[in-house]
């Protein structure tokens, strides 16, 4: 998609005049009824209800002055002006924030505001946004989350490098609802940090031996121009344990001495540094010895017959080294903990999965994991977990250290570097991980219009106080929700949702994102059922349902969404569509949630069955607390592609903006399925190409180049690139569908393309079947049977 | 009275033959005599002192049935037809093996051949590895000195034999043990210096713990095994790992922890040392190797330290240790204690090499070397060539290439049954073996008949004391033809060619005759004697009161005069001593003024060395330790003069040549002095003073000619400060208190001192013996 938000230049305006905002046209309701109109996927594709401000709310004309959607989307876009009101609603109030909308700033760029003059209000520390009122022929500006008026400062007005006047309605922050502030001095408590990665290899029998080792050596080497070291600050450091802890020393290139050594520490209960220098390097002044050490490190371990894990161990160790700068520690690792400072044991018993023990294993086996996170946070050093064991490596425990850290959990389960497809899934991701532009020593804060009150923040971080968010780093491929409550009652037709980030840019920038939300307020519960955003709240009960999955357990969560969503519809029908009719109603904009729900009941991470290991289940609850809503929503409800009859321009550029279209989607169903066609089911971590069991030879050739169905490779696999239109087509939506900047993300995740013959393997056939959500399927109710079960609920 | 000269040629020519030297060289037949002789029946032994003259037996030793198992010797009663031999110390016969069927009169094995009182003998039995060499440097050193060391330890790989394994262990603020058989690239394991770490932990933490005993592997015959295994990563044959093990050295840098100005660097030497002897405890017990420290300051690091590491805190002294104001010295004397106790029953040495101007700590580690017979190197640092030649004799070499060390050596002693050994004073520690001949009383290392040697080496000489049987009830209660006592030293090592070898050394003497036997005191080798009693003294000292050792050493000298001497009662002017006794109180006086008993002039590590090196030598180097000698160059005699060790020797005309075996010091007079500065040495004309200057150089070269430690070498002038190392040796025979204040002698140097003079001393011993006091 084109950029909307670049810093483009705003259309010379005259100030308006300071009048006060008229009340506008909200969103209207429309109802309809899900029984005799069904859901149709598309749907989906609709933007999020509209946010109708009153003209004139905005001190500029700005068309950018509110925040757009990508980055903060609000479950209402129409807040009740009471509490009783929002609680009648039974609608969640809640903000989805996504600061970072792509891995690096250059691809979604937002205007800087560099002159380091920020305006704040005194009162509640408020950044001057587009919708604050001037006052006093502009001297004096009007807060419009406390009221407070606040001086303008002597230099908003004044280019201090240019010398000369500058145009106050040309400034980025009363243009643009997201902004970025290079901060001075006092945002800055020590020098900005340089960017630090320590990586954490495991080395033992498991990681050489699936290629993890060695594949990990190899991407980091191929990267190292991809780190981001604009500064040439940018440090390095590596470690590798087994029964023990290796570090490693690398000297700057040109010493004496180039080769690198390997330090052996085996004192697993209380970790220390072995030297003081050499262990964290400048990677530019290292770089050639870096480039050595990595070619080797495969080697050092190639005949090792030890099977131990110390990784608890070696965390604390990784930590002492990196704390005194902060900086993020990626971990690569095969195997459990089982030696050292928080082993873990194989507490994994299939036979309680499915059963209400299966919840205790979703839960931290060692309260290490969650006490060394919180310390970690304190000291500024984040850690993401990168996991391949073909056993159980107690995904649940592990987690925990993104969790609270601002990292994240990435799961590769089976992995084998000897199947390329790993291999190379793995090293691309890795790659764009290393790529990614990751903000230092940040911290979130939500501030609103007073009346309102941040009351909850789900998402990886460590919740400092009531409302700050500690990130040691900032990643750029998730998002957070923040629960609002309304503590009195609001009386203005329009409230501000601010959020900030202030983080260090891994240029060595002190740096604070602004992103300011203006919505309009309601006493009618009809406006904000009109302006819900289905997919936001959807979004918000994943979170809450993740929460609950953990704290009391899978059927609990499950139970609690249904009951929530029994909750709505029955409010709305009772309260809004008149309780008359025995069809099940919602209006037009919340007509996607039962399928939502129904998908996010499905979904790995939640549904009930006996078939998932608690590694795989914990992964996903991982995703469902973490992901940008676009992805969420893909992966509760994954898209489908009808692919052997997609109209003539799908899978090829548009002609305007020579972007690939792709085809529309379809419900999630069996029934779209035909024997002899072809389909792309997209989660967003996996694809499935699906070829139906009467597929023609003529359309097999055309895609794989073979006329006999049998010949093609099932599984994880890539497509053969054919000189054939159709071949082409099919490979440009495949790829098409994984386009992270066209969904408005940043995301490192490759889907992982599998091929599936119908009446083939049967187990990946069963795989790809369970994200037709809309079929009924191991215990899991089809739609049908969904919204009968909601109709008896709601209609009752 | 017997030729005192032609007893002492006769004491010589056994000592050259069998390496011993005894106190008293006729044994009184009972209990109540020896009681009297006031000087323990002892013997000097070196054990295996170099032999050219003496075959080495390549086959077993014939041996008595068990318990006995003394060794066929010259002594044996053979009868030859009947091919049985009488043991002399059980008295049990026993058959001659079948392969000395062919015995005869004219036909005799070599180890019954009179002259065969001591015989070495190679046992098919081969070493369990070669010997293994793990050197322990410590890293807290100045680049210069480091580098110092670091080119002594490379230099040292080309003197051991290639099949030799070599490890190393470098420590500062931690302790690293190197992977010298991995190849990739350097790798070390690194044990925090602060923690006291149990052997099975420093295994584990090596990965060597998994692996099993090695016993019973089998043995390549003749050939020293090479291990196998976990431990074989980081020990290696010098061969496979020298470049390895040459580049880790070369690439060794400073410690590289920062260190305050105000502070010492942390230094884990007492951690270094357990993980070197944990690393060795697993494989390789009983394989004979040494543990070479190189330490450039003290332990100021956890276990073992010595120190702590402010700087405003200052080490020990032996005031401090006197009033008790010690924090560390008794926890660092048990953790190098309870570590040389492990150390030597495993069968490893402990080397000591320190480099430093300040002390180590040697004092508290001195148990180390002194259990396992390894070397004690005091010097002021690795730049110094006192220690580079030092370090290279360590690995001196035989005439066959071999190196002068044996590995894993016991040392047992059989007595026939008159005589009952009480202990033993040197480098060794018991082996807890009872036998008939273990004596009811201790001297030394007592209540056993057997002592390990983890090190032994040509010069280890071992002071050996015995008692007279409490049911010896004089000569006639010997059997026929038993008129003699008899020793026999049996000594197992392991040769470093990688074969055991087995040293037999049998020694008979005389038994007395009835009391009184005038026999007995001619039989007194003084100089024996002397370094028998001081060695006493000096294991006294360890334990006791300075002041207490000093009374001992005079009450029995003052016995022994009372006993020996010719006087009349309450007659000091008729005190007589016989010409073997007149040098012995001599020698007392200068024990007793000696840095070995007088302390407090030297640091505690310098008093644990000089104690240690005494206790390793044999009796002509331990009497220059005692009573330095001191030779007189002029221009009036040609080449050098010994003169008395005596204030009155210092001339201004001479230059002195001082050997107090740790220093030589050449001691120019004051004209000599004013002499040499002024350069006439270079001017035509002058070729006599030239000469007359060299000459004590030359001559003092020679003396270091085989020395280990190196000495000091000191040259000074009269008047210079250096010179009281010269003073300080010299018999105060012409102090203040004796001399006169005004008219100071031309010819004679005043030493203020309190000490009292020779004179003095004797005097007051010839009262006290008279007296009858004793
Ligand atoms: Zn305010
Ligand atoms: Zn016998």
């Amino acid at each position: 998609g084109q950029m909307n938000l670049g810093p483009q230049p705003v259309q010379q305006v005259t100030p308006q005049l300071q009048q006060p905002a008229t009340t506008t046209h909200l969103n209207q309701l429309f109802p309809s009824d899900l029984i005799s109109q069904p859901f149709n996927v598309q749907e989906l594709d609709l933007p999020p209800p509209t946010i109708n401000l009153p003209a004139n709310t905005a001190a500029t004309p700005s068309p950018y002055a509110n925040c757009p959607p990508k980055f903060v989307r609000s479950t209402l876009n129409c807040i009740p002006q009471t509490y009783s009101t929002l609680k009648k609603s039974k609608l969640p109030f809640a903000l989805l924030v996504q600061p970072f909308t792509s891995l690096q700033d250059h691809q979604d760029p937002v205007p800087v505001v560099n002159d380091q003059i920020i305006s704040r209000c005194r009162r509640c520390r408020g950044y001057i946004n587009p919708f604050v009122t001037f006052l006093d022929h502009g001297h004096r500006w009007r807060c419009n989350l406390c009221n407070l008026t606040n001086d303008v400062p002597q230099a908003f007005d004044w280019d201090a490098a240019a010398q000369k006047s500058v145009d106050r309605w040309q400034r980025a922050e009363l243009n643009y609802g997201v902004v970025e502030y290079v901060a001075p001095q006092e945002y800055m408590v020590r020098p900005p940090q340089p960017l630090v990665y320590l990586f954490l290899f495991d080395a033992s029998y498991a990681s050489v031996t699936n290629g993890l080792l060695g594949t990990s050596a190899r991407t980091i080497l191929e990267s190292l121009d991809r780190i981001p070291n604009a500064d040439r600050r940018t440090r390095v450091g590596f470690m590798a344990v087994d029964s023990s802890l290796h570090y490693f020393s690398i000297p700057r290139d040109g010493s004496e001495n180039n080769e690198p050594s390997a330090l052996v520490v085996s004192d697993l209960d209380e970790p220390f540094l072995p030297q003081p220098t050499d262990l964290l390097v400048n990677l530019s002044e290292c770089r050639a010895n870096v480039e050595t050490f990595l070619g080797k490190l495969q080697s050092m371990f190639q005949e090792t017959p030890i099977t131990a894990s110390a990784m608890g161990s070696a965390l604390r160790a990784g930590h002492k080294l990196i704390s005194p700068v902060g900086g993020k520690i990626a971990v690569l690792s095969s195997s459990l903990p089982n030696v050292g400072y928080g082993k873990l044991e194989m507490r994994e018993d299939r036979k309680i999965l499915g059963t209400s023990g299966e919840s205790k294993l979703l839960q931290t086996a060692n309260s290490f994991y969650k006490s060394f996170a919180v310390e970690c946070s304190k000291n500024q050093v984040s850690i993401d977990m990168f996991l391949f064991s073909s056993q159980y490596q107690d995904v649940a425990t592990l987690s925990n250290l993104p969790r609270y850290t601002g990292g994240q959990t990435y799961f590769y389960p089976g992995w084998n570097a000897a199947r390329s497809e790993d291999a190379i899934k793995f090293a691309r991701e890795f790659s764009d991980y290393l790529s990614a532009e990751i903000g230092l020593e940040a911290v979130l804060r939500v501030r609103a219009t007073t009346g309102l009150r941040m009351n909850a923040f789900y998402g990886n971080f460590f919740n400092r106080s009531s409302d700050l968010c500690a990130f040691p780093a900032f990643p750029r491929d998730q998002a957070y929700v923040v629960e609002v409550a309304i503590d009195e009652t609001i009386t203005k037709g329009t409230v501000c949702l601010q959020s900030a980030v202030l983080h260090t840019s891994c240029n060595g920038e002190r740096r604070i994102r602004v992103l300011t939300l203006a919505l309009p307020t309601t006493e009618t519960l009809a406006n904000v059922y009109a302006s819900a955003d289905q997919q936001a709240i959807t979004a918000y009960f994943s979170h809450k349902a993740v929460e609950r999955a953990l704290g009391s357990g899978l059927d609990p969560a499950r139970d609690a969404l249904q009951a929530k969503l029994i909750e709505i519809m029955q409010t709305y029908r009772k309260e809004l569509a008149g309780g008359g009719s025995s069809g099940l109603q919602l209006p037009q904009n919340l007509r996607a949630l039962p399928v939502l729900f129904l998908g996010l009941i499905k979904n790995l991470g939640l549904r009930k069955s006996s078939q998932i290991g608690s590694d795989l289940r914990a992964a996903a609850l991982c995703l469902l607390s973490t992901l940008p809503v676009p992805l969420m929503m893909q992966y509760i409800y994954p898209r489908f592609f009808s692919l052997h009859d997609m109209p003539d321009a799908a899978g090829v550029p548009d002609p305007q903006t020579a972007e690939i279209l792709l085809p529309p989607t379809c419900n999630l169903s069996s029934e779209r399925i035909v024997p002899y066609g072809l389909y792309l089911i997209d989660d967003g971590v996996n694809q499935f190409l699906w070829i139906g069991k009467d597929a023609v030879p003529a359309l097999l050739l055309d895609v794989f180049g073979v006329e006999d169905r049998n010949q093609i490779k099932q599984g994880k696999t890539s497509l053969p690139i054919l000189d054939s239109d159709f071949n082409e087509r099919v490979r440009a939506v495949v790829e098409k569908s994984k386009d992270h900047l066209a969904k408005g993300v940043g995301s490192i995740v490759v889907p992982q393309l599998y091929i599936i013959r119908e009446g083939g393997e049967p187990s990946l056939q069963l795989w790809a079947q369970s994200l037709l959500v809309e079929d009924r399927a191991d215990q899991g109710v089809s739609l049908q049977q969904w919204m009968g079960m909601l109709r008896e609920k709601v209609v009752q | 009275m017997t030729d005192y000269e032609g007893l002492k040629e006769q004491w010589s020519e056994i000592e050259d033959r069998d390496g011993v030297r005894l106190s008293w060289n006729t044994f009184p037949s009972s209990r109540m005599e020896a009681s009297r002789l006031v000087v323990p029946i002892g013997a000097l032994y070196t054990p295996l002192k170099e032999k050219t003259d003496t075959p080495l037996l390549q086959y077993e030793p014939v041996s008595c049935k068990a318990p006995c198992r003394a060794v066929l010797n010259p002594f044996c009663q053979v009868d030859m037809r009947a091919r049985l031999w009488i043991c002399p110390f059980c008295l049990q016969r026993n058959a001659l093996p079948p392969h000395y069927k062919d015995i005869s009169q004219d036909a005799i094995p070599p180890e019954l051949h009179p002259n065969s009182t001591t015989i070495e003998y190679r046992l098919a039995r081969p070493a369990p590895s070669p010997p293994i060499f793990l050197f322990v440097v410590d890293t807290c050193q100045e680049e210069d000195s480091l580098k110092a060391l670091k080119d002594s330890i490379i230099m040292s790989l080309s003197l051991l034999p290639p099949y030799a394994l070599v490890g190393l262990i470098t420590f500062g603020t931690m302790a690293q043990v190197h992977e010298l058989g991995y190849t990739e690239c350097a790798k070390s394991y690194v044990f925090r210096g602060s923690k006291d770490y149990t052997s099975k932990q420093v295994q584990d933490m090596l990965g060597l713990g998994t692996l099993g005993p090695r016993q019973n592997m089998p043995q390549q015959p003749g050939r020293p095994s090479l291990p196998a295994g976990a431990g074989a990563r980081f020990l290696l044959p010098v061969s496979q790992c020298e470049f390895q093990l040459t580049n880790a050295l070369e690439q060794l840098q400073k410690d590289p922890w920062p260190v305050a100005n105000d502070k010492r660097a942390l230094r884990c030497t007492g951690v270094a040392l357990s993980v070197a002897a944990g690393l060795l405890e697993t494989q390789f017990v009983n394989m004979g190797g040494r543990i070479m420290l190189f330490s450039g300051g003290p332990a100021t690091e956890g276990p073992g330290m010595v120190v702590g590491p402010e700087l405003r805190e200052p080490i020990r002294s032996h005031h401090d240790i006197d009033r008790d104001n010690i924090k560390y010295y008794k926890k660092a004397l048990k953790f190098y204690d309870n570590l040389a106790k492990r150390v030597a029953h495993n069968g490893h040495i402990v080397d000591i090499f320190a480099g430093c101007l300040d002390q180590v700590g040697l004092l508290e580690m001195k148990g180390l070397s002194n259990s396992t017979g390894g070397h004690m190197i005091l010097t002021d640092s690795f730049t110094s060539s006192m220690y580079k030649q030092s370090f290279a004799r360590v690995f001196n070499k035989d005439a066959d290439d071999n190196l002068l060390m044996g590995f894993n050596a016991s040392l047992e002693v059989l007595t026939t049954k008159e005589l009952k050994v009480t202990g033993l004073i040197g480098h060794a520690v018991s082996m807890n073996k009872k036998s008939a001949s273990v004596g009811e009383t201790e001297c030394g290392i007592g209540n056993t008949c057997s002592w390990k040697m983890c090190g032994i080496d040509p010069e280890a000489s071992y002071g050996i004391y015995f008692e007279i049987a409490s049911q010896g009830g004089g000569p006639s209660n010997l059997q026929p033809g038993q008129n003699k006592g008899m020793m026999q030293f049996l000594t197992y090592y392991q040769h470093s060619a990688g074969q055991y070898h087995l040293r037999v050394t049998t020694v008979a003497r005389n038994l007395s005759g009835p009391s009184g036997d005038p026999a007995i005191a001619q039989s007194f080798d003084q100089e024996a004697s002397a370094v028998l009693m001081s060695r006493i003294a000096v294991f006294k000292a360890e334990v006791d009161d300075g002041p207490d050792v000093l009374r001992w050493v005079d009450r029995m000298l003052i016995r022994l005069c009372s006993r020996f001497a010719e006087y009349r009662k309450d007659d000091p002017s008729s005190f007589r001593l016989e010409k073997n006794f007149t040098l012995y109180p001599q020698f007392m006086f200068h024990l007793r003024r000696s840095q070995f008993l007088q302390v407090f002039n030297n640091s505690p590590d310098e008093t644990a060395f000089y104690r240690h090196v005494l206790n390793h030598e044999d009796v002509s180097n331990s009497l220059i330790m005692i009573q330095p000698t001191l030779d007189s160059y002029g221009f009036d005699h040609e080449g050098s003069q010994p003169v008395l060790l005596d204030s009155t020797s210092i001339q201004s005309e001479t230059i002195l040549l001082l050997d107090t075996f740790f220093h030589i010091l050449i001691f120019h007079g004051e004209t000599m002095a004013e002499w040499r500065k002024a350069g006439y040495q270079d001017q035509e004309g002058y070729d006599s003073f030239r000469t007359l200057l060299e000459a004590p150089k030359e001559d003092a070269k020679d003396l270091i000619q085989d020395r280990f430690p190196l000495p000091r070498f000191i040259v000074c002038d009269a008047g210079g400060s250096q010179a009281r190392f010269l003073l300080s040796k010299l018999n105060p025979s012409t102090t203040h208190t004796t001399g006169s204040y005004g008219g100071v002698s031309q010819t004679a140097q005043t030493i203020f001192t309190d000490d009292v003079s020779l004179q003095t001393f004797m005097d007051h011993l010839m009262k006290l013996a008279v007296s009858g006091t004793g």
